[in-house]
């Protein structure tokens, strides 16, 4: 196992350095001049040479390079703090949101992919399907918008936007982005997973078990489920990282003060050092989940092995 | 091979003539057998005809005259009216007003044009970014099945770095940098190309050179699948070169797969554009419907919901339809893609 992880460390390496490539590429290449972005058509060429200086650009290309190879970020322009205290500080609040969410995102897909494809072919088994394919057609903003309006100002169950610290309050401010994220991502994972249920049920090992007369719902939650997790697993493993960067609009539209919120408006402030440290940051977790994946395939499957 | 009489005794090795023999049973004549089917079915055909609908929408407003119903405020007041069919004009007469019937926005302009010409952004950006987007896939991955060894090695590293960069944030992280770099340009205001397209370019740039991953994979394995069939073998025992093979015997077995990532990723395209605008990082000066959506989240606390409705509604349909679409694709062309997202 241990072995098995070193190589795969090792293989990631060239990986790591394309990451580290395209960052480099798109915001000290692509983007020539940040301090000009930031500070606009008017400070004089001693404030810029003070903001190139803070934004780390007065150094040569390949020291850039090195620097985002080695996590070394300038602090953000904004907040005028190292990135890595911002994220400490407000990734807990997207997680307070995403976590939640995301476990009963996957217990209702899972649910209902189970339940629809039991019934295949059925009136409800079309019905529920032609709904989740309506759920993905909708745009995320419009059904936050929507629900503002409606929950928030029409009916006031809810408070519209806000942030508290605090478990009750955050809990009073949480309930409807949370509902919001779940009702949004349910279509497309339920549709998913109707698809991989469908081709297990339909798999001789299925046909096997009902024959020797093992009950429908035990075939269903131990032996069907069983299989359905190892997709499950990619899905989740992979969905992390997005966990941390929480949903960028929903944030925003809420006033929540998360992760997502911050890349928004470094977004509207031109605040690059953000910008470049949560996009190289979320790739290199995703690239470590992948391998995080890998292990947990053993677990799920007894039939993988690592070696 | 060969049909029977003075035919016969064409020898092997005129290429040309002998080459375009169809391979017996690959997807060439599956796929004309997969359009029939598909289009026999009354809910594809619907989805056909709504995708074709908007379309045509979005070519009919390159015409000049949509330009000036999307910027002109009707009504003197330059306010927000609710959708109705008339229009009462001062001197009390009474006429049918379609430039109303979805409500004016905060501004007094035409919701209903506004929407319509959504269909021309949405059809620009859909068509680009997928051409960009379909070119890339295609070259690599073709490049890498058909060719192995490091170039494969190659192209699979660069899927794979590109890949670990969740897509939203690189599509974010793109327009991001290319509008920055277009502002620092453009100290005046843009003129000719520029000011026709407007931001379309940005959106286009960054989600054209983002999505092309998934299609090169997809291509690469199937290529890899392709490369050692019969009809390959052939080709290449007549001496045709590398480039031939490729485009005349390799590529056109795998069209199906570029038409339903075509149709798949069209839906993207067209909500990722609302997630660009909310941003600030797409189209701001035209109205699209990602704009209009945003414009939106400060009129819904006048009570203006028209605007919302409208341009929730036209992507509602599209991406339904679009969505629709791609699965009776995938299933009458490839059913064997249907567990790949």
């Amino acid at each position: 196992m241990l072995t098995y992880i070193i190589h795969k460390l090792f293989l990631s390496i060239p990986i790591l350095l394309g990451i580290v490539a395209i960052t480099f590429v798109l915001f000290c290449v692509i983007a020539p001049d940040p301090a000009r972005a930031y500070g606009g058509k008017f400070k004089s060429e001693a404030q810029m040479q003070a903001l190139r200086v803070k934004l780390g650009t007065n150094v040569p290309r390949w020291q850039q390079f090195v620097n985002i190879l080695t996590f070394r970020f300038p602090p953000s322009m904004r907040y005028n703090e190292s990135v890595w205290v911002l994220f400490a500080r407000k990734a807990p609040v997207s997680l307070a949101i995403q976590l939640p969410a995301f476990f009963i995102e996957l217990g209702l897909q899972l649910a209902i992919a189970l339940f629809v494809a039991v019934r295949r072919g059925s009136a409800l088994d079309y019905g529920i399907t032609f709904l989740a394919v309506l759920g993905m057609s909708v745009p995320a903003l419009s059904l936050y918008i929507a629900f503002q309006w409606i929950f928030g100002g029409w009916l006031q169950w809810f408070p519209v936007a806000g942030w508290s610290p605090g478990f009750f309050y955050a809990l009073h401010f949480a309930v409807l982005p949370i509902i919001a994220t779940v009702l949004i991502n349910l279509g497309g994972g339920a549709r998913f997973y109707r698809t991989v249920t469908l081709e297990e049920i339909n798999s001789d090992y299925v046909r096997t078990a009902r024959a020797k007369g093992v009950p429908p719902r035990e075939v269903l939650f131990t032996h069907v489920l069983g299989n359905v997790l190892i997709p499950v697993v990619t899905n989740t493993v992979v969905a992390l990282p997005l966990l941390f960067t929480g949903a960028l609009i929903l944030e925003q539209l809420f006033q929540i003060p998360g992760f997502g919120n911050l890349l928004v408006e470094a977004i509207h402030t031109q605040d690059q050092p953000i910008v470049m440290a949560i996009v190289y940051i979320t790739s290199i977790i995703y690239l470590l989940m992948l391998i995080v994946t890998d292990i947990l395939y053993t677990v799920v499957d007894p039939r993988v092995t690592l070696k | 091979m060969t049909t029977a009489g003075e035919n016969s005794v064409t020898p092997v090795g005129l290429g040309d003539r002998l080459e375009v023999v169809p391979p017996p049973d690959l997807p060439r004549g599956n796929e004309r057998e997969g359009w029939r089917r598909l289009i026999s079915q009354p809910l594809p055909l619907i989805c056909l005809l709504i995708v074709a609908a908007y379309v045509v929408t979005g070519v009919l407003s390159f015409f000049p005259f949509f330009e000036r119903h999307i910027n002109e405020p009707l009504g003197a007041q330059k306010t927000f009216a609710p959708p109705a069919l008339h229009q009462t004009w001062q001197d009390g007469t009474v006429t049918i007003a379609p430039s109303r019937w979805l409500g004016l926005d905060f501004q007094g302009r035409s919701v209903l044009w506004r929407v319509l010409y959504g269909c021309r952004i949405a059809l620009t950006i859909t068509v680009c970014a997928s051409v960009i987007a379909i070119s890339i896939g295609v070259v690599l991955g073709l490049l890498a099945g058909y060719f192995g060894g490091w170039i494969d090695d190659l192209i699979i590293w660069l899927y794979s770095t590109v890949s670990s960069v969740p897509w939203l944030l690189l599509v974010i992280a793109m327009a991001y940098v290319i509008q920055n770099a277009q502002s620092i340009h453009a100290a005046e205001a843009p003129t000719g190309w520029r000011a026709f397209f407007g931001e379309t370019p940005t959106v286009i740039f960054a989600l054209g050179f983002t999505d092309w991953v998934g299609l090169c994979r997809l291509l690469r394995g199937e290529v890899l699948k392709l490369r050692d069939q019969d009809f390959v073998i052939a080709a290449r025992a007549m001496g045709l070169n590398n480039g031939r093979i490729m485009l005349r015997h390799i590529l056109p077995n795998t069209f199906h797969i570029v038409i339903i990532t075509f149709s798949i990723n069209a839906v993207s395209y067209v909500q990722v554009e609302v997630v660009l605008a909310f941003l600030g990082l797409g189209i701001t000066s035209k109205p699209s419907w990602g704009r209009m959506i945003d414009d939106s989240k400060l009129e819904m606390l006048r009570g203006i919901w028209w605007e919302l409705a409208a341009a929730t509604f036209a992507i509602f349909v599209l991406c339904l339809a679009l969505n629709l679409l791609g699965d009776a694709l995938r299933d009458a062309l490839d059913p064997r893609l249907r567990g790949t997202k």
